[in-house]
């Protein structure tokens, strides 16, 4: 029989994929892809969507990408991809890619706020954006620009826009959207190990016994790592999942235990597990005893607000008011030992994070209120459970973490992140797995799994955080400004010590006319924020400009000013982080369409528009006080500078980026490209992600955050490392599996653990409320076990707005959904955003499945259609609602609480009603 | 037309009787079968990406898999290149009144 095309390309992509996950076939099958794939060129790559970092392959030719598969080296996803990986190539080629510079202009073409879009040249972009830009800052200052940064970047254009806005700008306003996905993450980790990022990594699933999920739908979100889970359960009877989550979930699926609470008391239930630690007298005390202190902080430290009820809408003054004031409801009394109905002044709004040495007798006497009869009562979820049976789960839950003979990892997401006490709730869990001592070993850790592709890798590593440096310095340390301003030639005082606006706020600062410029790279805030009709008001009303350099019209480049075309994931080079900390590397596959350029470009072009001299000056930071500066000031250093052999005619492309010593040792074309284009480098005859690479691991190196040099990363053999790597005696580079371990962490020093995290290891002592003694002792090497309280929602349904809402993702749809969305098929398997509900809730509102309903909170309303059936099953009095579709704009009804701490927004909890359309 | 290579793992003892169940599939193949593993490779041929995320949903449904994965992607045939102005900024230079997108001004 004839084989037809179609028969050789099936059997070919049977071959393919059987190799791929290593099933054997026959040698005549194994031929077989040889004939479909003639010409093409298949080169590594990382796949552009969540944090779990798989490994793809991408297959072009004549200039496209064919085909794309999972790498079978990729020791992440071993050779599998979930759906949204598969999209990896196809979102290059939708239909709506921005491909010109688009203004708005009045009929004469001027920019006009007012004005429509139209195509202008990238000359014309540039110009506008940079008279803008003046304009913004000879009025306000360094404090009156911002960038909202990525955790999509890759490492160089992070680093590339961080220094921009940091060593030529002087101002500390770059913030990534990453603040709503991992800041808590990075406050707990900062708070409790001195370091950021898992001491563990993905091999621990291999290794556990138990996998404890707390607010993350893996099965969805992290599909590839649920696949692991699942094998690691199929083939070990012993094994056990556990699934706590305020709605049923597809993780509940092959959990043995399924947990279902209401939101916040995640608090309460970790303190449950502390006092069964306790009172099970099951503290491994060698490890507490050689390797932890305890610790405890501020409770009234408000809700992440503002402290001002000036530009809210009528209706949210009453839960503005609680920023200022808490009345302590029963529960609250209880697990923070005061009197019910007592009024809390939030004192420590703006100390959140201060904390202080506690004795383990205060700890102790802390979690004693979290009995399990107390704590069943707060936090039961599914009002159709029993007590009864909602207890005997809690005590499963303790039993599993305490049982001696089993290894427990616990993983999270969006649920702890985005929570008002993010960072306590983290702590929390560090605070039982280091009380047992089961925590920096295959199989035994918290382990915090992360959203987006380089959340780690470039937000946290390279430091686009607003207050950050590269390798988790800060700017508000002299010594680590000492450091950045040697590394990057600038004269003493060029950097601003003042920490800039987190994301939040710098939504704020547009809609109070603070910032009065700002640049949207890599992500859509005006879809990703919560409390979203203040910040349309603020982009469109307000005398601002708005940019935003994205590679499809999402919701942000609509309320934009100028809208920059630019490249996507394979049309330019990148390294991304994932959140075991591992950093992999990609090349460029084929080039961006029309005049699209990648984000890096755009950045280096901008800062060729500006001299040093307009900036060397004396700048207003309003409430700048740090030693070594005026008040209120930047200093001039243009003398400093010019001793410096700066003349300040230099363009700060000149002396941040192409510099005489990157274009002479970083050329292009180097060889590690094997071919690959590079659209910037072949521009300026240089490798700037090279020469930004090998620039900013200067940074890490020696401090526990080495990486590797370029080339390594593009290596065949090559599938990410995990830092620090470390290059050996050998001559080698080595990575790092568990951090703080001596059998794998070339950092330890002494003993069997070392938590040698250098940050807030200092501290005074005091009791469960205050500090008694001033006195800072240092802790070296040690972890904290932080005691957290419970602390009720800022917002809770009442008798008007009486459901709870959640939002989060599903996994057809990444984030904001504006590359997903673009994938027209893909868009129709979730045509819209549903709202899930309880079919008893819908039922009593007259709503059955598939009605139009109306969502509405203090802040605004959408309308969606109504699921009772899917596969996120809330109990009653809950409604969870994703926020990827444009015309659900969820995000509207949403609260813009964050975590005190750390300034994550909390999209998880708020009160709406929900009636029939 | 779109091709895509699939794993799909079996629960025990469902190895046969899945294998039949995904053949029964509109558009699946099963082209390789790892017994000891209880896994199978099938290839999926579809009209649209539409179709295959639905024949995924499908697999993923049947009572016998444990999970499935995609492996491998071509949509080399798929040949359109897309350069348009996009539709909704297109739209926003036409019309006079219209400087806010309609999601935007509700």
């Amino acid at each position: 029989m004839e084989l037809t095309r179609r028969d050789f390309l099936k059997a070919s992509i049977a071959a393919s994929t059987a190799a791929t996950v290593g099933i054997p076939v026959t040698k005549e099958a194994q031929a077989a892809p040889k004939d479909v794939e003639a010409g093409w060129q298949w080169d590594k790559g990382v796949c552009r969507f969540c944090g779990t970092g798989c490994g793809i392959m991408i297959a072009t030719k004549d200039g496209r990408v064919v085909a794309t598969k999972g790498d079978p080296d990729a020791p992440v996803n071993r050779g599998l991809n979930c759906i949204k990986g598969y999209f990896n190539g196809k979102i290059l080629y939708g239909k709506d890619r921005l491909t010109k510079p688009l203004l708005r202009v009045n009929a004469k073409g001027e920019f006009d706020k007012k004005g429509h879009f139209v195509p202008v040249s990238w000359e014309r972009a540039f110009d506008e954006m940079a008279k803008q830009f003046r304009r913004a800052y000879r009025e306000k200052g360094p404090t009156g620009v911002a960038i909202f940064g990525s955790g999509q970047y890759t490492i160089p254009e992070g680093y590339t826009s961080a220094k921009l806005m940091k060593a030529g700008f002087r101002s500390n306003n770059i913030d990534p959207n990453a603040r709503h996905c991992m800041a808590s993450a990075v406050a707990a980790f900062i708070q409790t190990f001195g370091i950021d990022e898992p001491a563990g990594n993905y091999d621990d699933i291999e290794y556990t016994d138990t996998v404890v999920v707390w607010g993350a739908n893996m099965a969805e979100m992290h599909p590839i790592l649920w696949a692991r889970v699942s094998d690691r359960r199929l083939s070990n009877d012993n094994v056990r999942i556990v699934n706590l989550s305020t709605f049923r979930n597809r993780c509940s699926d092959i959990a043995d235990l399924e947990i279902i609470f209401k939101p916040n008391t995640d608090l309460a239930i970790q303190n449950y597990i502390a006092r069964e630690i306790v009172k099970r007298d099951a503290v491994n005390w060698d490890f507490v005893k050689k390797h932890c202190v305890f610790a405890t902080g501020p409770y009234d430290i408000g809700y992440g607000m503002r402290a001002t009820d000036k530009y809210a809408f009528p209706k949210e003054k009453d839960t503005q008011a609680k920023q200022l004031r808490v009345k302590l409801d029963k529960y609250e009394a209880i697990a923070q030992r005061r009197k019910p109905g007592e009024i809390v002044e939030q004192k420590n709004a703006k100390s959140a994070g201060k904390h202080w040495l506690i004795t383990f007798e205060d700890f102790k006497k802390a979690v004693e209120p979290y009995t399990l009869d107390f704590v069943a009562e707060l936090a039961k979820g599914d009002p159709d459970e029993s007590l009864e049976d909602f207890k005997k789960k809690l005590k499963q839950l303790a039993d599993l973490y305490i049982d001696p003979k089993r290894k427990v990892c616990s993983y999270w997401t969006m649920g702890f992140n985005q929570h008002q006490r993010g960072t306590w709730v983290n702590e929390q869990c560090y605070m039982n797995h280091l009380l047992l001592g089961k925590q920096c070993q295959p199989g035994n850790g918290a382990f915090s799994l992360t959203g987006q592709p380089s959340a780690c890798g470039t937000a946290r590593e390279v430091g686009t955080f607003a207050h950050r440096l590269p390798a988790d310095m800060v700017v508000f340390n002299k010594k680590h400004r000492d450091f950045a301003e040697k590394v990057w030639k600038l004269p003493t005082g060029y950097l601003n010590p003042k920490v800039g606006s987190h994301f939040t706020k710098i939504m704020r600062d547009l809609e109070d006319g603070s910032i009065k410029w700002a640049w949207v790279q890599v992500n859509n805030p005006w879809q990703n924020t919560a409390n979203a009709n203040h910040w349309i008001k603020a982009a469109r009303e307000m005398d601002n400009f708005i940019v935003v350099s994205d590679s499809y019209p999402g919701i942000s480049a609509k309320v934009a000013d100028l809208v920059l075309p630019t490249a996507m994931i394979f049309e330019k080079w990148g390294l991304y982080g994932n959140a075991e900390r591992r950093t992999q590397a990609w090349r460029e596959q084929v080039p961006p369409p029309g005049e699209a350029k990648g984000d890096l470009w755009q950045t280096m072009e901008f800062a060729k528009r500006f001299k040093l001299k307009e900036f060397w000056g004396e700048q207003p930071v309003p409430g700048l006080k740090a030693e070594g500066f005026p008040d209120g000031k930047l200093p001039d250093v243009s003398k400093q500078a010019k001793a410096m052999g700066y003349t300040g005619e230099e363009t700060l492309f000149d002396v941040l980026f192409g510099t005489e010593e990157n274009k002479k040792k970083y050329r292009w074309p180097d060889p590690v490209a094997k071919g690959h284009d590079n659209h910037i480098a072949k521009e300026y005859g240089w490798f700037p992600e090279k020469a930004m690479w090998h620039e900013y691991v200067t940074f890490g190196r020696g401090h526990a955050h080495d990486l590797a040099d370029f080339d390594v990363y593009y290596r065949d053999d090559v599938r990410g490392l995990r830092w620090p790597v470390v290059k050996g005696k050998d001559g080698q580079w080595h990575e790092t599996l568990w951090r703080f371990n001596a059998k794998y962490d070339p950092y330890v020093k002494t003993g069997d653990f070392e938590f040698y995290g250098p940050a807030l290891k200092k501290l005074p002592s005091g009791d469960l409320d205050k500090v008694t003694d001033p006195t800072k002792k240092s802790l070296a090497g040690k972890a904290k076990i932080f005691f957290r309280p419970y602390a009720a929602p800022a917002e809770q349904p009442d008798d008007e707005y009486d459901l709870w809402l959640s939002t989060g993702r599903v996994l057809e749809h990444w984030h904001s959904g504006t590359m997903t969305r673009r994938v027209p098929e893909l868009h129709r398997a979730v045509p819209a955003a549903l709202i899930y509900m309880h079919p008893a809730d819908a039922e009593k509102r007259g709503l059955k499945r598939n009605d139009l309903a109306r969502v509405i909170s203090r802040r605004g309303e959408v309308k969606a259609r109504v699921e009772t059936r899917g596969r996120n099953r809330p109990p009653k009095g809950y409604i969870f609602v994703p926020w990827f579709d444009e015309a659900v704009y969820i995000n509207k009804v949403t609260l813009d609480t964050t975590c005190p701490i750390s300034k994550q927004e909390d999209f998880k909890k708020c009160a709406v009603k929900v009636v029939k359309a | 037309m779109n091709y895509s290579g699939i794993v799909v793992a079996f629960k025990p003892g469902e190895l046969q009787a899945g294998i039949q169940a995904l053949n029964a599939l509109p558009g699946m193949e099963v082209y390789h079968v790892d017994e000891r593993n209880s896994r199978a490779v099938v290839v999926q041929e579809a009209a649209s990406v539409h179709d295959e995320v639905d024949g995924m949903k499908a697999i993923k449904e049947l009572p016998h898999v444990a999970y499935a994965a995609m492996v491998y992607h071509y949509f080399a045939e798929d040949e359109q290149i897309y350069t348009a102005f996009p539709r909704e900024l297109e739209e926003d230079a036409c019309s006079a009144d219209v400087c806010v997108p309609e999601v935007l001004r509700e």
